[in-house]
């Protein structure tokens, strides 16, 4: 009887640790780019690499890992004292919310794209003269774009002529 | 600018990130990571295609609208008006920078006009072009001639060549009309075209350019050179 509680308490404790290691994974699917890409840090070729490597199997990788803590915290319930629940639902609600953050476009809250771009007559434009616009003719076709606004949204996806093109700033 | 088509397919971008303070976009179709300001996809499906880059000027908008009174004007967004803020350059020169080219004469945030001919890029700063227009040099073995607009504010730059000759470009400070002549006998309005002498009619070619901060000029031209006369 004591051999097999001790075996007990040994698988536990393996599992313990697994929900723990899960949920570490599922929070750094979203912190290591978070951390990484912020804004006036210097980014070296090799953080950058490891950031968009982990965003790019974040999606699948931190919902597998919200299941397995799902999992391991169902299993390790009903012999658990209030705080290990405690800490089981802990982990769960933090790789949750790691699983939808990585889902999150967090720059376009910042910088809200350009959904349908309206365009005015140059004549009806109402712009002061010293205003810098971002010029673009093709064929017989010219479009300007405000530096003061691309500045903002800095991406507008437009077809000017018949041609694709992507204004950026 | 760039043409968002790659590998005969039509991409949509959106922002997605920030690399050493010039942008990252991502393409809806493939999910593939581009740096903004070589137009070079850096991670994903497209790794390695570069779009084309789409000719276009930066102009004061009276300029643009004397060149182009009946063409189109992106409208403010609804609901982004106060976004928009007129001060944006005086807050960006504040942040500071992710890294720093000290040596070539040039500080971090110094205004340059960075212009790449045959893989040699050189960097000239746009208050020396402000104030000395037209700024005439030689890159690659081709001359090229940086001129500032009559508005004072808007750049072109062009390849100072025609008729297969090499011509000297200055401005006409005797006539009210703002304008550049050269040896032959010509004379040239902003948008690089002859307005009277043997050449009237035709255009110089113009050359690409990005205005650029110093630092992110240099770090994505290492070798590149400072103009310096």
């Amino acid at each position: 009887m004591a051999n097999r509680s001790e075996n007990r308490g040994f698988e536990n404790r393996g599992l313990w640790l697994l929900l723990g290691l899960l949920a570490a994974l599922s929070l750094s699917m979203f912190l290591i780019p978070a951390f990484v890409i912020r804004p006036f840090r210097h980014q070296s070729e090799n953080a950058l690499a490891l950031a968009i490597a982990v965003k790019r199997i974040a999606p699948a990788l931190s919902v597998a890992a919200v299941v397995g803590v799902l999992a391991l915290g169902l299993r390790l319930w009903r012999s658990s004292s209030k705080l290990s629940r405690a800490g089981i639902a802990l982990a769960l609600v933090l790789s949750t919310a790691s699983a939808v953050m990585v889902r999150q476009n967090y720059f376009e809250w910042m910088f809200h794209p350009i959904a349908a771009a309206g365009f005015v007559s140059a004549s009806d434009a109402r712009l002061s003269d010293k205003e810098m616009v971002m010029a673009v003719r093709i064929g017989p076709e010219a479009r300007a774009y405000p530096i003061v606004q691309m500045a903002y949204h800095h991406i507008l996806n437009d077809t000017v002529a018949g041609v694709p093109i992507v204004v950026t700033y | 600018m760039w043409k968002r088509t790659a590998r005969g397919r039509e991409l949509h971008f959106y922002l997605a990130g920030i690399n050493n303070q010039n942008f990252l976009m991502r393409d809806r179709e493939t999910g593939s990571w581009w740096q903004q300001v070589t137009g070079r996809a850096i991670a994903g499906e497209l790794a390695g295609s570069a779009l084309e880059l789409m000719p276009n000027d930066e102009l004061t908008f009276a300029l643009w609208k004397s060149e182009s009174p009946h063409a189109l004007v992106l409208a403010p967004v609804a609901g982004h008006e106060k976004d928009y803020d007129k001060e944006w350059e005086k807050e960006v020169a504040k942040y500071p920078v992710p890294m720093t080219f000290p040596g070539q004469g040039l500080k971090d945030r110094d205004v340059i006009l960075g212009v790449e001919i045959g893989g040699q890029a050189r960097a000239f700063s746009l208050a020396k072009v402000r104030g000395e227009s037209p700024v005439e040099d030689q890159i690659a073995g081709v001359p090229v001639a940086l001129v500032n607009g009559p508005d004072g504010e808007s750049v072109r730059v062009f390849r100072s060549q025609w008729n297969g000759l090499d011509i000297e470009l200055y401005r006409d400070a005797q006539s009210p009309e703002w304008r550049l002549l050269d040896s032959q006998g010509n004379a040239w309005n902003f948008a690089g075209c002859a307005i009277s002498g043997p050449a009237v009619g035709q255009c110089l070619e113009k050359i690409n350019f990005l205005k650029d901060y110093w630092f992110d000029w240099k770090n994505y031209n290492p070798r590149t050179t400072v103009y310096s006369h």
